[in-house]
């Protein structure tokens, strides 16, 4: 898994205030409204995925690319929406960003053992310790995040590692995501690093 | 239709990709379970969102998901109209009656035909066969196979100027 999410040399003030005031008007209503419709799309291919996964041991090319796809969409969002990046984030399954990029590699095999595993205990075994972590790493991101919007407002930068670490954040919740989707055997790192 | 007139593709001239996506299209009976809501009737909209995404892409795939989508409508109404009952039951009348049980058992013997079924034809697609179904089997390879089968593409209309340019 690669998640980039590019530290821009300089951020725009005029757009930071505009998301600030307006964001949920012109960037998160549209995207959200969509991504909602196509997030029960997603969630009735994850279904569907199970079932594939535990009688073929293999992920459907298809569902594995609307998934990853699908992610990314989130993910541009989301980027955006937290400062991270400028511009306006491409719409749909198929749009692109030059500053956000998810790539995933389709396993060849997945094992069965494991998405029983997952689906019986993932909570237990993966979303219980990771998601402790996660809650202070998340009290610490808002924090920087809340900081980076006045550095980025004086300054016209975002702070270099306030940036990775909030990458980091997002990269190690993706991994938690695609752990638990099946798109990966490898248990997630305790880590938003590379 | 005679066998010489129609060119089938055999299973080793289908891609993996055509084979799991024709495959795909008889897990849209569990969609509703994904979701999490008691509504039959989502897992025809599945079905019907699978087919029209599927439907370009190969001739094989757009078969099994027409077959998988037309073998729901009658399970769907049957489901859905139980769905209707009980809360009609629930909500107005003090008991269940006789009728109501009788037809819970048909339900269940439909559903239990309509997933043998679409097991059997899930497992044949995925090896890259065909197979057919009663009636939904034969509609379905007519629409893609048959004499008036249309092209999987439409052509693309080219841009023009307004006219008297």
């Amino acid at each position: 898994m690669k998640l980039e999410i590019t530290l821009q040399e300089s951020y725009s003030r005029g757009q930071l205030l505009l998301r600030a005031f307006f964001g949920w008007l012109y960037i998160a209503i549209p995207h959200l409204f969509l991504l909602f419709f196509v997030g029960i799309w997603s969630s009735i291919l994850a279904f569907v995925t199970f079932w594939v996964v535990l009688f073929t041991g293999e992920f459907p090319g298809s569902i594995f690319e609307f998934q990853v796809k699908y992610l990314n969409w989130s993910l541009r969002v989301s980027a955006v929406l937290s400062n991270l990046v400028d511009g306006y984030p491409a719409f749909g399954i198929s749009g692109t960003g030059e500053t956000v990029s998810l790539q995933v590699d389709k396993p060849e095999k997945v094992s069965r053992g494991l998405v029983i595993l997952r689906v019986l205990f993932g909570s237990i075994y993966v979303g219980i310790p990771h998601g402790f972590c996660l809650l202070f790493r998340l009290i610490g991101g808002f924090v920087l995040m809340f900081l980076a919007w006045w550095a980025v407002l004086f300054t016209g930068k975002y702070p270099e590692r306030w940036h990775a670490y909030n990458v980091g954040t997002f990269r190690w919740s993706t991994r938690i995501n695609l752990y638990l989707g099946y798109f990966t055997d490898q248990y997630p790192a305790f880590s938003g690093k590379e | 239709m005679s066998e010489s007139e129609t060119k089938l593709p055999q299973p080793d001239e289908l891609s993996k990709r055509e084979k799991e996506d024709a495959m795909g299209a008889y897990f849209m009976m569990f969609a509703v379970w994904g979701i999490g809501l008691p509504l039959p009737v989502l897992n025809l909209v599945a079905a019907v969102i699978y087919y029209f995404i599927n439907k370009k892409n190969s001739r094989f795939t757009a078969f099994h998901s027409l077959q998988s989508l037309l073998s729901q409508i009658p399970v769907t109404a049957v489901n859905f109209f139980l769905v209707v009952w009980l809360i009609k039951i629930l909500v107005a009348e003090p008991a269940f009656p006789d009728a109501f049980f009788i037809y819970l058992i048909f339900m269940v013997f439909a559903n239990v035909i309509y997933i043998v079924f679409s097991v059997i034809a899930l497992t044949r697609a995925r090896k890259g066969q065909f197979y057919y179904m009663p009636f939904f089997g034969r509609v379905a390879f007519n629409r893609f196979y048959g004499p008036k089968a249309a092209p999987l593409q439409k052509p693309v209309e080219p841009n023009r100027p307004p006219e008297g340019l």
